[in-house]
């Protein structure tokens, strides 16, 4: 599976994804998701071109997410298929990162979060 | 090795042989006329079926048949693991914003929610799980009876 990751305005990193995200694709890009969680303040997973979803890609993204979220981040995920959509929500993964149609939306929605959260903080 | 047009296969107990039968689920499903989300579903669940065997039953060997008929296609998970019947484990989902929730074990809720029908029975030491699914507007149910 191909994974290109592209720096947004520094706060969220958006990563593009295209294949299948059965095993072999979440072989390929585990390690990666790994760092970005650890690294990025906010990441949103551009789905559009992912045709499958099962048991490891679910496990990347939920593990992206659990990091993201346990540092204070923020994660979303766009563009999904209706059958990939269906996978995320039927395992509640949308109780703990966004579902948006598009990424200007999902970065509309968590630049809005990330600045709520900053000013609470502050 | 399996003609294109066999419904059967045996894979060894290994996580590179899940993926290998992802390959095969997929093509099978190709060839049969499936449509996209009866190849989906179809995908989804033997991927979870087929982990869990390996890496929670210790499984040394797996069979997959699938077999199109008029209204579906039901797909057969044999494997030689310790018993599991997936029919009767909860369907966990994540129930509300929170940072404590696990990162797996969503299996048994997709595989309900994908599948049509299941039905589990323990045979001379195999765990055998029966999945029925729609098989969409593009199904062809005669490719199999070819030779």
């Amino acid at each position: 599976m191909d994974m290109k990751v592209i720096q947004d305005d520094g706060d969220i990193a958006h990563v593009v994804l295209d294949g299948r995200f059965d095993i072999q694709g979440a072989q390929e890009v585990d390690s990666r998701f790994d760092e970005l969680a650890k690294s990025s303040k906010a990441l949103i997973v551009d789905l559009a071109k992912v045709s499958f979803l099962a048991s490891l890609g679910i496990r990347t993204l939920m593990l992206s997410a659990k990091t993201l979220i346990r540092s204070g981040g923020e994660m979303a995920v766009c563009g999904a298929n209706e059958s990939v959509e269906k996978v995320l929500r039927t395992t509640g993964f949308n109780e703990v990162a966004g579902i948006y149609p598009d990424y200007p939306s999902a970065a509309g929605a968590l630049r809005e979060r990330l600045g709520a959260f900053s000013t609470k903080k502050a | 090795m399996n003609s294109p047009r066999s419904c059967s296969r045996d894979f060894p107990g290994t996580v590179e042989a899940a993926s290998d039968a992802e390959i095969w689920i997929a093509n099978q499903a190709s060839a049969l006329g499936l449509g996209q989300e009866a190849e989906f579903a179809i995908g989804l669940c033997l991927e979870e079926v087929f982990l869990n065997a390996v890496k929670h039953g210790n499984a040394n060997r797996a069979t997959i048949s699938m077999c199109a008929e008029p209204h579906g296609v039901i797909v057969e998970f044999a494997d030689d693991g310790a018993p599991f019947d997936p029919t009767l484990a909860p369907a966990k989902r994540i129930s509300g914003p929170t940072q404590d929730f696990d990162i797996g074990g969503y299996g048994a809720g997709l595989m309900q929610k994908f599948s049509r029908r299941m039905s589990y029975s323990r045979f001379e030491g195999m765990n055998r799980l029966v999945l029925e699914f729609d098989a969409g507007r593009n199904a062809s149910p005669d490719s199999l009876s070819a030779p």
